[in-house]
């Protein structure tokens, strides 16, 4: 074996490698679909060969282009992967906004084959379509390039890039901040309404993949010493996602393992197909890509899952949650500062375990005033006014239409008012956007499945966590140490909460893999992992078995003793029996009346908006 | 409706139904059925499976047990299509009309089924029980306010003069005088045409004024059934209304 | 004025091509909800198809009858033997998307596998030119515009006066509903994927004599076009696709006269980067 091609191999082994990464974190890990993927690796290289290039001039000034600042190793390749990142700024426009995922994807990938034809057509940005040649190696006048020695140093060198890049994309994915981004894959909607900014994140994410896109063709054009457009055609892009779902979309390792086995393979194996001047000259080329293509397709029916599927994210929980204060600190409910609205919830841990002091007769913490909700010309809600007292379990239940969930969206935020005041905690927030609210202690529940089906149930119940360190970009980074803390305490609460509602046993299993019942538990347990003070729940007994029905309501009731405060949507009528009181009646828009259940099923204006509908 | 149609409808059977989605199912073990010139109405609270009976009978989601037969034929877990081509005219809860096509094009959709001289004739009958339509023919059928899009829903099943009507809250974010018209005068209509006519409402005291039997769903379950006068004259009819699904 | 004219006639027959192309593609996505990408590459199949049977030496216009068949068949069988199943199992838009990509790789590069990387031409004459109101064409151009329109009007009567139209706008618009009333939306379907095809594989060979010589990919900037003209008029609206043909085909051309030819397609890139981020239902389309 010659150890030119073993040289050779390698690097491009490393350059594929740190590419499927920087494409496995966007799509496998955060499930942003960048189908122009291949112009932040273009960017990179060609950034990195006009910093390190001299003055067109130089050379006989056969080609024309920006730039050519000559400028030494490292610069080059710092400056490839920094343009690789600034370039995804423009296209968050693409992604960031409620734009359905396949019209997204198409723009991106437009995008790439029009910016080919750019750089092809416009001869001074880049030396058009013959591409740029003669681009110093690194350190090239300082060694001689040639020499075996230089070339073993280089592909060290790309190696040690490579595996840098594994831990840093490693450290992203394994944090708090891993967490939300696959929650924000598995179900953008929930993750927004848990305050996760979508945005942002999605941001983040473009700007690391390209970052790491732009830095593999940095070391690429050092290497190859040429870049042109013929490299970097929008299918490059496909074959990228093929060697990423191939070897296991969210995982790290498959998606190495996908470089070495598409891109890098199948390179090898097409050298050891025999030639034969019979054949046309196209025959092999076209036909590699048929197989990408067949490939592709015959993997995502056959295996969607890749060789190296996702692992699941196993929590080690201690055996036993311990009894006594820091068992009783699952949701600490500290009274109210008077005076601060927007005093921060503080952690778990930091507040000794003394039951909160009642003020005397519970005061309202959620109110509506005259609140009102219009669908082109039709009222939903009709100018609706009541109030939540502290420490109940309230009840708010009436026909088909009759307006709850309207309601009830307006008080959570997730819908805006046509007019009137919604109060929380003395505070007027009906401007105030659904996340914000759940950070001020006011959480919601959806009617519909809502759970992140590959998450587990802990992590589910993890990634509501309001505060934890490690759920940021810079956290993230910053390694386990920084967070582990927050991180424990959060386990710890996490774990009270399922032994109280009996899923203890399913801490580890996926959320998608459970009965519909206990799914609903672990939305319940995800909502108070966020430390509500108010807890507003959309129809939460639908379709559960009576039993955990039960149990749900009776963990729900030692709550508010607690000092939680609940709001239930219901119209399991039975359910208000037993656990709620008061109830409020409300049909066709307005309310009816309030009181105990029984004190409902005396009137008979309450009656008939039920059967009369 | 000539006299001969007055014996066009056939009986609607569905025995021991049970359905869902998944793997927990909404409606267990329903035994409904409805005859030629009845109205039968279904009642009971939100989420006692109402609508979902009526989508497991006409083949829009899987039965996991149990029947449905009209009249001879058993249209289980048949298509949508075959168990319209079976006699059944459904008229969803929402989504009821091709907002996108004119009422006309509604209507005929609405008589695919028919050669185009029938379709004619049949547009002309069905605009003479509802003549607000037939001053809209060219109106696409999103522009049309509540009740006239009720009015194309019912006349869009009107077409194929079903043996069997299923009606899905019919009356739902109508105002109440105008649910009233649909309920008494052109739900009535259909059952005194000759169909049997299967009705799921909230609205149960106005349904009922109008049916020959009645159902009470609770919890996925029949829990009561009889003529408006036995379940009225009953305390265990508001009781189970109102009861939900938790016994007490 | 006559460098206007020029362009304005190359605009015609562009507009021309991309009308039967975007009405097909449009229709697909309308009554299937799946965005066909490799629909440049059934376009580019169809040329080849066409070019063999011209190297036979038969006319190119049996060539374009053959290509119009047998995309049309193709068409189908790529629906029913790829997406429907990935659709019946609940495959998200994005993965179909992907789906739509590796099919793109195995048409567009099976057809290079056979018929190698260098362009070809069909063997045909342009015919006399014809003069019409300043405009200069060839006869071959005129047939492109004629056959355009008649898809066009084609297009009209089948949609708005068929049975088969109003059923595929029915499906489109609420399948479920559409399967209460009888209608066998599977069928529908299926005809719409060999109509759609059918119009394919004519676009295919129309594009391929507009373009003069042609190789395997080159469909693939075409496609751009399409896409700009389909999310111009609005996803899935047939006459969207028609408006979006005749505006983006037109300024294509006539900026390529003004400004300068290399970049005519960024018009088209503009056009639709805008529609996507202002308002993806397109001019005709209802607002979201």
């Amino acid at each position: 074996m010659n150890s030119y091609y073993i040289i050779n191999l390698l690097i491009y082994a490393a350059v594929d490698a740190m590419a499927c990464l920087g494409l496995n974190q966007q799509f496998g890990v955060a499930g942003v679909t960048n189908f122009g993927f291949i112009i932040f690796q273009a960017a990179g290289g060609y950034a990195a060969a006009i910093l390190a290039l001299p003055d067109q001039s130089a050379n006989g000034g056969f080609q024309s282009y920006i730039g050519g600042w000559n400028l030494p190793f490292p610069v080059p390749l710092i400056g490839a992967a920094v343009v690789g990142g600034l370039l995804a700024l423009p296209f968050t426009f693409l992604v960031g906004r409620r734009l359905r995922g396949d019209f997204a994807a198409v723009g991106m990938l437009v995008t790439a084959v029009l910016l080919n034809l750019l750089a092809t057509n416009y001869r001074p940005a880049l030396n058009g379509d013959a591409g740029l040649s003669l681009i110093p190696a690194p350190g090239g006048q300082q060694f001689s390039v040639q020499s075996s020695g230089y070339q073993w140093a280089f592909t060290a060198g790309a190696l040690a890039a490579c595996a840098l890049v594994y831990l840093f994309v490693r450290r992203i994915t394994e944090s708090p901040y891993g967490r939300s981004l696959r929650a924000m894959r598995d179900n953008d909607l929930v993750a927004d309404s848990l305050g996760k900014n979508l945005l942002s994140l999605r941001t983040a994410m473009l700007v690391t993949g390209g970052a790491i896109a732009g830095l593999s063709g940095g070391i690429l054009v050092s290497y190859i010493s040429t870049w042109s457009p013929a490299a970097w055609g929008y299918a490059e892009t496909v074959v990228l996602f093929a060697a990423v779902i191939i070897g296991g979309a969210g995982n790290h390792l498959g998606a190495i393992l996908g470089a070495l086995l598409v891109p890098v393979g199948f390179e090898e194996v097409t050298r050891y197909i025999p030639t034969s001047n019979n054949l046309p000259p196209n025959l092999i080329p076209s036909l590699e890509w048929v197989a990408i293509g067949l490939l592709i397709v015959v993997f995502l029916w056959v295996r969607p899952q890749g060789i190296l599927p996702e692992r699941k994210r196993v929590i080690k929980t201690a055996g036993q949650t311990p009894s006594g204060p820091a068992g009783a600190d699952v949701l600490v409910i500290p009274p109210p500062a008077r005076a601060a609205p927007a005093s921060p919830v503080p952690s778990a841990a930091a507040v000794p375990s003394a039951a909160p002091e009642r003020p005397p007769g519970p005061e309202i913490v959620l109110e509506a005033i005259d609140v009102t909700r219009e669908f082109g010309g039709v009222r939903a809600v009709a100018g609706v006014s009541f109030g939540v007292r502290r420490g109940t379990m309230t009840g708010l239940i009436g026909p088909n239409g009759a307006g709850k969930s309207t309601l009830l969206a307006m008080l959570a935020g997730t819908l805006p008012v046509s007019s009137g005041h919604i109060r929380y905690q003395g505070q007027d927030v009906t401007g105030l956007a659904a996340y914000r609210r759940a950070r001020l202690g006011l959480v919601r529940t959806f009617q519909l499945a809502s759970e992140f089906k590959r998450l587990t149930v802990l992590e589910n119940l993890l990634s509501a966590v309001p505060d934890n360190r490690g759920d940021s970009f810079r956290g993230a980074l910053a390694g386990r140490r920084y967070w582990r803390a927050d991180e424990a305490a959060a386990i710890a609460r996490a774990q009270v909460l399922l032994d109280r509602f009996g899923l203890e046993g399913n801490a580890n299993s996926y959320a998608g893999d459970l009965s519909g019942g206990q799914r609903r538990l672990v939305e319940i347990m995800r909502a108070l992992m966020a430390q509500p003070r108010v807890l507003l729940l959309d129809e939460p007994m639908a379709g559960v078995h009576p039993n955990l029905a039960r149990r749900i309501g009776n963990e729900l009731v030692a709550l508010c003793a607690e000092g939680l405060t609940v709001l239930m949507v219901e119209h399991e009528l039975a359910i208000m029996d037993e656990f709620c009181d008061p109830v409020v009646a409300m049909a066709e828009g307005v309310v009816l009346a309030e009181g105990s259940m029984a004190e409902l099923r005396s009137r008979t204006e309450v009656v008939e908006a039920y059967l009369v509908g | 409706m000539s006299a001969e149609d007055a014996f066009r409808g056939a009986t609607l059977r569905a025995e021991g139904v049970t359905a869902g989605y998944g793997a927990d199912p909404v409606i267990r073990g329903i035994t409904v059925r409805a005859e030629p010139g009845e109205v039968v109405s279904l009642v009971g609270a939100n989420g006692s499976g109402k609508s979902t009976l009526l989508k497991s009978l006409v083949g829009v989601i899987r039965v996991s047990a149990g029947t449905v037969m009209v009249g001879d034929a058993d249209v289980t877990n048949r298509p949508p299509e075959d168990v319209a081509r079976a006699g059944v005219g459904y008229v969803p809860q929402v989504d009821d009309v091709f907002a996108p096509l004119t009422v006309r094009e509604n209507l005929e959709m609405g008589g695919y089924l028919l050669r185009p001289k029938q379709v004619r004739d049949r547009i002309g009958q069905v605009t003479a029980v509802f003549p607000r339509l037939g001053s809209m023919l060219a109106r696409p059928a999103g522009k049309l306010s509540g009740g006239e899009r009720k009015m194309l829903a019912m006349g869009r099943v009107l077409m194929l003069e079903p043996a069997v009507f299923l009606l899905d809250e019919p009356t739902a974010n109508l105002a109440p005088a105008i649910a009233r018209t649909l309920l008494e005068e052109h739900v009535r209509r259909l059952a005194q045409g000759g169909a049997a006519v299967l009705i799921v409402e909230q609205r149960a005291r106005a349904v009922l004024a109008i049916s020959d039997r009645t159902y009470v769903l609770a919890g996925g379950e029949v829990r009561m059934a009889g003529t408006p006068a036995e379940l009225a004259a009953s305390p265990a009819f508001v009781e189970s209304f109102l009861g939900g699904t938790v016994a007490h | 004025m006559t460098i206007f004219l020029a362009s304005f006639g190359f605009g015609l027959v562009t507009a021309s091509v991309l009308a039967i192309a975007a009405i097909g593609f449009t229709l697909q996505f309308g009554v299937t909800d799946v965005l066909n990408l490799a629909y440049g590459a059934v376009m580019i199949a169809g040329a080849f198809l066409a070019y063999v049977i011209n190297s036979l030496g038969v006319s190119v216009w049996i060539g374009l009858a053959v290509a119009v068949a047998a995309c049309s068949a193709g068409s189908v069988l790529l629906n029913a033997g790829v997406y429907a199943p990935f659709q019946r199992r609940g495959t998200s838009p994005i993965t179909m998307v992907i789906v739509s990509l590796g099919m793109t790789l195995i048409i567009e590069f099976g057809v290079q596998a056979i018929a190698g990387g260098t362009s070809v031409s069909y063997k045909m004459t342009q015919g006399p030119s014809v003069r019409a109101g300043g405009l200069v064409l060839s006869t071959v151009q005129l047939v492109v515009i004629g056959l355009s329109v008649l898809v066009m009007l084609g297009t009209h009567v089948l949609l708005r006066y068929t049975r088969l139209g109003k059923a595929m706008r029915a499906t489109a618009a609420n399948k479920s509903l559409a399967r209460n009333c009888g209608i066998r939306t599977g069928r529908v379907i299926t005809a719409t994927w060999a109509i759609t095809g059918a119009l394919c594989g004519l676009a295919g060979v129309v594009f391929a004599m507009d373009a003069g010589s042609f190789d395997a990919t080159a469909t693939d900037l075409f496609l751009v076009l399409i896409l700009a003209a389909v999310f111009l008029g609005g996803p899935g609206q047939a006459y969207g696709a028609m408006l979006g043909a005749v505006v983006i085909g037109l300024a294509t051309e006539i900026s390529a006269a003004y400004i300068t030819p290399d970049y005519k397609y960024v018009i088209a890139f503009v056009a639709l980067l805008v529609m996507l981020g202002v308002r993806p239902t397109g001019l005709l389309g209802a607002r979201a």
